[in-house]
């Protein structure tokens, strides 16, 4: 490709696949690392209980068994950090290995080390833990009112917060219609393929070389060397390969400090690589939310007042996900600008694993909750629901929007993306056919929208961009690719603005040996803030070798021009390459652009057997908008992929819990992704608002089919079914729930 | 997940394996699909795994008189193909696409899946409804136990220590017979929440015989005679198929607690499956 | 613990090993023949990750003993390309129709789609079949529709009747 501006939205092949698709690729269970040894942990059997003791002896005495460990072995254990919203935390220390108290199943109160993952496993099997049962809390409202408290003196509300401001009481009487609801979001299993894994080495200077599975390496770096009294450039942490993250990688969870304080006691290489039984039981899970909803309307579909409610099940420990159910607060009005809006939420510690992140992150439990509400509303104005939409979004005109929750929406064309939806779907098509279906009493069909807006991006970060002697260029950044493809995308970036062949771009991230600071890869911030971060760099990089070439011409800076990889002043010109053979030649950016807020609208068309409730999908339509797109291959895998999560999380995904707190869907034959049966024929589609606030004008992709699909299926099926109270209807919408709800 | 120690030993014929098992701390190891599964989440720990892979013979599969004889070693995938003629052929071929999927299917067996006895697993019930003998082998020798006896409930059956499933007689059915199956799944990762099968014979327009199967409607796999009474003597017509349909869910079915169903719906599907089931046998044959 | 002899011959090349019986064939292949790039998702059987060829069969490398397959031909992802490094048919189609992202789950799915192929080109020519073929495995990142199309691609590269060797 010639260089230039048409690199910008290339679907440029990936550089990464070459590797992966050989089998060559490098995960942290590939590494062969000397002497390396394998941990296992051994884990609560119950959800809540006081722990007597820990017996080792039979574990210990096991051949090629290296250590076998509780808390009392490894006293100078550091708590866990909390990954932000330190309040939470106060008051309630989460220990790596259980000390006095376990709060769920599955929460680690020993480690063994073995030379393989085979004879670990029997030491694991060899421990006994003695734990007297406490009583069991698993939904978050029932826990914020209970009398058993997880940590005494310090509540089960382990935050509160209200945004807007409390409604006026009169909105709801004289409101023309007025609607109620409750949602539950249920848990769910992150699933990635590659589950986490880290490896410590210790190295001879007391520092360590870690390798992990991870989003934030950075952050990791550290919380390591924070809790283990380290300097953090003692601490080298590297992050080869991963097999998907969703977020439920960003976090440095208890596991990886225990492995860190194994491999040091053991002066050996220790690694842990989680399998599947410990993934499904969590930590992370994600989502868990009781949601209760009031909307006020007037005749015409005018939305008055909009109540939002929310019990958010954080889990054992508030740590990792206290502040996700904020995320849900701050989007609660979605694409549209209401008058009055007030929402009241509540991190919750109950005894299910902790949560954290899940692809979305709060942003799916939003549009949920709202796009039921919206629907639920036309249905009672007996109004098209696409209508009633219309008439409340926020238009084009309104952009910059302050929304009352405390977020200002940079851009946006929501209508559009309706529109765009309407007709990829053929809507009108559809409500002939779902009429002449009633009419002639062949199965339901029903049709659902959902209009989202997320929030992608957050905080500063890295790039830099340094010449090469050779004439290539390399880019290095603080992000962390999870299996998105930055090594095809961000060259794509730089070279745009050098003007040169992306060839000739190199990318490294995912190492703090050599990338000096940096934030990560989740909330969809990569190209948002990380490529404009690139972008803003390599602008650098040219003037700095404007600059230098004026000193050495002795010419006015102003003289020297750049194109394509070239400068040049009067008759002079040189290259790049010769500048950087001259001394290094790099610029270093750390950008912090605002957050963006991508959009989008999706529909969906669902036939529900009336006699056995199960969904059909017949058709589903995603329209979303991200700004700028540097790379569509990349950018529609991100669609397609997250959308299937979306249905994943509608129709049959469930972390399901006994009475006792112990997981029962601890395979994939009980805990169901979508396998490719379960696709359903799909249309994508986009609309471009670039993003106003950066040069790249990129928004951020990747989680939109998570937030977008879920509500769409769940108003078709509520449409198929002609409900007038949806309460019964809730995810996952497995034919059991549907012909409930019908009854 | 990585399996408990275990010794390993092959067999090369039946006698090996039965002398293997004699230990009473022995497992089969025949597809290990399901049994490799279970060590894996160290759910089963033998001391010892007799691999009969090797046993030659133990693969035959072939019609004899008017059985079907079914070894050991016969793969699920071996049924979809047409190695099986007639209406039984049609039915087993309908019925093996809804086991697992083809990696699987290229391992495990129809015998291991019997002597497993999950309540959800398809071949259990076909057997039943098909009235099918199985062959124990064990130090005394070989004693036969039909189908309707060997599932005792999840996971349990008839085997004694120490026995080997050795072989499967299922009756062929007649020329005419018609078959169908239909199963209710939440996605193709999962197992059946129900499934019915039905095999038909009509003589001169009425039902003569009927053979239905339900699967993971009861403790075990549950032959519906009363559904197969109901529709004796009866043209294969809506009404009679209805019928048979409602004397499966109240009098034949026994559910039995499960995820996302209450029993009033695993019965009421059970209505649902067995009209549907008839209806293929008698639309599709 | 015993230790058992066996020899696997894996994409032509023949180790030999000496293994505890419990040993999958996945550890045996990972660990002791340091071919890593077939890999372990759920060790039960149903996310496909490890799938490799047994004498020509798409199977679960985390379902079978690596005793087990003593003598057996085994094909990993490592033995797809050419021996001068030429990408498969199937390889170069998954990277053009981006039917990879994390790519962790790749190298199941192709040796899931080379054994199929292999045994019937035919496969991608019914939609059905091809469908309850791909159903074998998960991936999580994709939405599996561009898995869908490599499969095609690669059937029509590849020219039908001349199987890949057991290189």
């Amino acid at each position: 490709m010639s260089a230039t501006s048409d690199v910008i939205g290339a679907r440029l092949p990936r550089r990464e696949d070459d590797r992966l698709v050989r089998g060559a690729g490098c995960y942290v269970g590939d590494l062969r690392i000397e002497g390396c040894l394998d941990a296992v942990f051994v884990r609560s059997e119950a959800a809540h209980g006081v722990l007597r003791g820990v017996d080792l002896d039979a574990a210990r005495a096991l051949p090629r068994v290296a250590a076998a460990w509780a808390y009392a072995d490894l006293p100078f254990l550091p708590d866990v950090p909390p990954m932000m919203d330190p309040d939470s935390v106060r008051g309630r220390p989460w220990p790596p290995l259980a000390t006095d108290r376990v709060r769920y199943a599955g929460q680690p109160v020993a480690i063994v080390v073995g030379d393989d993952r085979y004879v670990a496993e029997d030491a694991r099997d060899a421990v006994r833990a003695d734990i007297d049962p406490l009583p069991v809390l698993l939904d978050p409202t029932d826990a914020a009112g209970s009398d058993v408290q997880l940590f005494p003196g310090s509540g089960n509300v382990a935050a509160e917060k209200e945004f807007g401001d409390p409604i006026d009481g009169a909105v709801w009487e004289q409101a023309t219609v007025v609607v109620e609801a409750s949602y539950r979001q249920q848990l769910l299993a992150h699933t990635y393929m590659e589950n986490r894994a880290i490896l410590v080495r210790p190295e001879d200077d007391g520092g360590l070389t870690v390798w992990v599975s991870h989003q934030a390496p950075h952050r990791l770096r550290r919380d390591i060397a924070g809790g283990f009294g380290l300097r953090e450039e003692q601490v080298h942490v590297i992050v080869p390969d991963v097999g998907g993250a969703f977020g439920g990688k960003s976090e440095t969870w208890p596991e990886y400090f225990v492995v860190v304080a194994a491999a040091r006691r053991l002066g050996r290489p220790v690694r842990w690589l989680e399998d599947r039984a410990e993934a499904l039981t969590g930590p992370p899970h994600g989502r868990g939310q009781n949601q209760r909803v009031r909307m006020a309307a007037d005749a015409d579909g005018r939305i008055l007042a909009y109540e939002l409610h929310i019990d958010a099940d954080v889990g054992g420990y508030p740590h990792t996900g206290s502040f996700v159910p904020m995320a849900t607060s701050m989007m609660a009005t979605g694409a549209y600008a209401i008058p009055q809006v007030h929402v009241r939420t509540r991190a919750v510690v109950t005894n299910t694993a902790p949560t954290a992140p899940y692809r979305g992150a709060g942003r799916p439990e939003a549009a949920s909750a709202i796009e039921r509400t919206v629907d639920l509303l036309a249905h009672r104005l007996g109004r098209d629901p696409g209508e009633v939409r219309r008439r409340n979004f926020i238009w084009p005109d309104a952009f910059p929007y302050d929304t009352p929750t405390g977020f200002t929406y940079d851009s946006g064309d929501y209508a559009k993306a309706l529109e765009v939806a309407l007709n990829e779907l053929d809507y009108d098509g559809w409500r002939a056919e779902q009429a002449r279906r009633a009419a002639v009493g062949e199965p339901p069909i029903g049709i659902g929208l959902c209009t989202y807006v997320e929030r992608s991006g957050a905080g500063e970060e890295f790039g830099a961009v340094e010449a090469c002697a050779d004439g290539s260029f390399v880019a290095l950044s603080g992000c962390c690719s999870t299996g998105q493809g930055h090594e095809t995308s961000f060259p794509q970036v730089v070279a745009a603005v050098l003007g040169v062949e992306p060839q000739r771009v190199r990318l490294i991230e995912r190492d703090t040996a050599i990338i000096p600071q940096g934030i990560g890869s989740f909330a969809s911030r990569s190209m948002q803030t990380g490529g404009a971060a690139l972008h803003r760099a390599a602008g650098r990089l040219i003037d700095a070798a404007r600059q230098r070439i004026a000193e050495r011409w002795a010419v006015p800076v102003a003289e020297v021009t750049y194109e394509a990889g070239v400068l040049t002043a009067g008759e002079r010109s040189a290259s790049m390459a010769d500048v950087a053979a001259g001394g290094v030649l790099r610029a270093d950016e750390t950008y912090a652009p605002p957050e963006a807020f991508p959009f989008g609208a999706y529909g969906a068309v669902v036939e529900v057997d009336p006699e056995l409730g199960k969904v059909s999908v017949l058709r589903l339509v995603a329209v979303d908008d991200y700004g700028v797109v540097v790379n569509p291959l990349i950018v529609d895998g991100q669609g397609r992929g997250s959308t299937v999560q979306g249905i994943g999380q509608a129709l049959y995904e469930d972390v399901r819990y006994d009475s006792d707190g112990l997981v029962e869907t601890r395979s994939l034959l009980d805990y169901l992704v979508p396998t490719i049966s379960e696709l359903p024929p799909t249309r994508f589609a986009e609309t471009c608002t670039p993003n106003p606030n950066t040069p790249l004008g990129a928004k951020g992709a990747g989680e939109a089919g998570c937030i977008g699909a879920p509500p769409a299926i769940v108003n078709a099926v509520a449409d198929a079914l002609g409900l007038r109270e949806r309460d019964a209807l809730q995810m996952p919408l497995t034919p059991y729930t549907c012909w409930s709800a019908a009854r | 997940m990585k399996p408990a120690p275990f010794s390993y030993v092959v067999a090369r014929s039946a006698d090996d394996v039965v002398a293997a098992l004699a230990d009473g701390r022995t497992d089969v190891l025949a597809g290990g699909q399901s049994l490799v599964l279970e060590m894996n989440y160290r759910a089963r720990r033998p001391a010892r795994l007799v691999d009969i892979n090797r046993v030659p013979g133990f693969d035959r599969l072939e019609p004899d008189g008017d059985v079907l004889r079914v070894g050991p070693l016969v793969r699920h995938r071996a049924f979809e193909g047409d190695t099986v003629p007639g209406p039984l052929g049609t039915l087993l071929r309908r019925v093996v696409h809804h086991i697992a999927h083809p990696p699987i299917r290229a391992r495990g067996t129809l015998l291991g899946s019997l002597a497993y006895a999950h309540p959800a697993a398809e071949w259990p019930a076909v057997v039943t409804a098909l009235g099918a003998d199985l062959e124990l082998t064990g130090r005394d020798g070989h004693r036969t136990v039909s189908a309707a006896d060997f599932f005792r409930g999840p996971f349990d059956t008839a085997r004694r220590a120490g026995e080997l499933l050795t072989e499967l007689r299922v009756p062929l059915l007649p020329p005419g017979t018609r078959v169908g199956f239909a199963e209710h799944r939440r996605t193709h990762a999962s197992f059946a929440q129900l499934a019915v099968i039905a095999a038909v014979t009509l003589t001169q327009g009425r039902v003569s015989a009927a053979r239905i199967g339900l699967v993971n409607a009861a403790d075990r796999p549950v032959r519906a005679h009363g559904a197969e009474a109901a529709l004796l003597n009866r043209p294969l017509d809506d009404p009679a198929i209805t019928e048979a349909g409602r004397v499966a869910a109240e009098q034949d079915a026994d559910p039995r607690p499960q995820p996302h169903a209450d029993l009033g719906y695993q019965r009421h599907a059970v209505a649902v499956l067995t009209r549907r089931a008839l209806a293929q046998a008698r639309d599709q044959g | 613990m015993t230790l058992v002899h066996l020899t696997l011959t894996v994409n032509g090349r023949a180790y030999d090993l000496d293994v505890e019986p419990r040993r999958t064939l996945a550890d045996a292949l990972r660990e002791d023949c340091g071919l890593t790039g077939t890999h372990l998702g759920c060790e039960h059987g149903v996310c496909g990750a490890c799938t490799v060829l047994v004498d020509g069969e798409a199977v679960r490398s985390c379902l079978m003993f690596a005793v087990q397959c003593d003598g057996a031909v085994i094909r990993t992802v490592e033995g797809l390309a050419g021996a001068d490094g030429t990408q498969h048919p199937l390889q170069a189609a998954f990277s053009a129709e981006h039917a990879l992202q994390c790519g962790f789950c790749t190298p199941g799915f192709l040796m899931l789609a080379a054994g199929a192929l292999e045994a019937d080109p035919g496969v991608v020519g019914d939609a059905e079949r091809l469908r309850e073929l791909l159903t074998s495995n998960l991936c999580r990142c994709t939405g599996y529709e561009a898995i869908r199309r490599a499969v095609v691609a690669a059937a029509g590269d590849q020219h039908p009747g001349q199987p890949e060797s057991g290189r």
